[in-house]
């Protein structure tokens, strides 16, 4: 039991961050206001976040343009998406 | 101590467990749009079968007794366009209505992202149906009219169910099925129509409204804090 508990990842303990590598993980990328809309959050809650998993290299930001207005996207790296997929492995292996 | 044990591990799984539907959630809410009201088909299928009607019975039939002027075809060609646009009309019009009330409703969140990408996957097909339809129109072909219509809605329904609930593409399958049919079989022509924009919405907006609607009532939404 303890060495399932052990194999969940921290980075994924706080429920905003399992939230955006969720939406990571089915769409090829998403902007910031998207994913600030879907999970109902406030700017700087939702941008500590990305950068936080931005900082462990499991998601990575691109900044672009519409019209004048800069806009931020994130998409999941190798990486995120790997330690991602071991996470709900181990949530799975838990709840059985 | 052995009671204080499980009381944490008991925790620990309650939060996973919620975690889970965090996750399940987010995917979805980001990935499909699952607004779509079952009501919307419903009240398209019945707006379909009196618009097919009147063409049918008040548009369409010619006088035998002398051929029509290009006047007179002009006109009745003005009455379809006419007749097809309100029925198009009322059915989007009643869809965005009934989704705008199940999205409050449930509190269901949609991405304006996913709502661009379904919209975008969803015209191409029926605009390539549209300008193919009013050539067959310009042409007096009713019968290919009816087959464009039907097979090009159902390669939408089918090229837009990714991001909808899988239901669309087994009607999108059908719609096409109907649509070569009704090419085929050109004299039953309306009756493929009124089947496929009439009784297949109406029986698949009932089996929709049945299986998700009236059951979203008992879920339960986990705030993400």
């Amino acid at each position: 039991m303890k060495n399932i508990i052990s194999k969940l990842n921290k980075a994924f303990e706080s429920r905003i961050r399992l939230g955006i590598m969720s939406i990571l993980s089915v769409n090829d990328s998403a902007d910031f206001n998207t994913m600030k809309q879907l999970m109902e959050l406030t700017d700087g809650n939702l941008a500590s976040h990305l950068k936080s998993l931005e900082g462990l290299g499991y998601i990575q930001s691109f900044k672009q343009f519409i019209g004048r207005k800069p806009n931020t996207s994130y998409m999941l790296t190798e990486d995120g998406r790997k330690c991602f997929k071991e996470h709900l492995d181990a949530l799975e292996e838990l709840i059985k | 101590m052995h009671h204080k044990v499980l009381f944490i591990l008991t925790n620990i799984m309650n939060k996973q467990l919620e975690d889970i539907k965090v996750i399940r959630e987010m995917m979805e809410c980001s990935s499909k749009f699952l607004s779509l009201s079952g009501l919307s088909g419903i009240v398209a299928g019945i707006t379909a079968i009196i618009g097919a009607f009147i063409a049918d019975f008040y548009i369409l039939p010619l006088n035998n007794d002398f051929t029509p002027t290009h006047e007179e075809m002009f006109h009745k060609m003005l009455l379809l366009i006419v007749d097809a646009m309100v029925i198009l009309l009322i059915s989007i019009s009643f869809g965005i209505y009934f989704s705008r009330r199940k999205a409050i409703k449930n509190n269901q969140k949609i991405s304006g992202s996913l709502i661009r990408k379904t919209l975008y996957n969803l015209s191409i097909p029926l605009l390539t149906g549209g300008i193919f339809a009013f050539i067959f129109l310009l042409q007096g072909n009713i019968p290919m009219v009816i087959a464009m219509t039907l097979t090009f809605y159902g390669l939408a329904l089918v090229n837009v169910s990714k991001y909808t609930y899988d239901e669309i593409h087994y009607l999108g399958l059908l719609e096409i099925i109907l649509g070569v049919a009704a090419a085929i079989f050109t004299q039953h022509g309306i009756w493929f129509w009124i089947f496929g924009f009439g009784f297949f919405h109406i029986s698949y907006g009932i089996t929709m409204y049945i299986k998700y609607d009236l059951k979203k009532d008992e879920k339960h939404h986990i705030e993400i804090k």
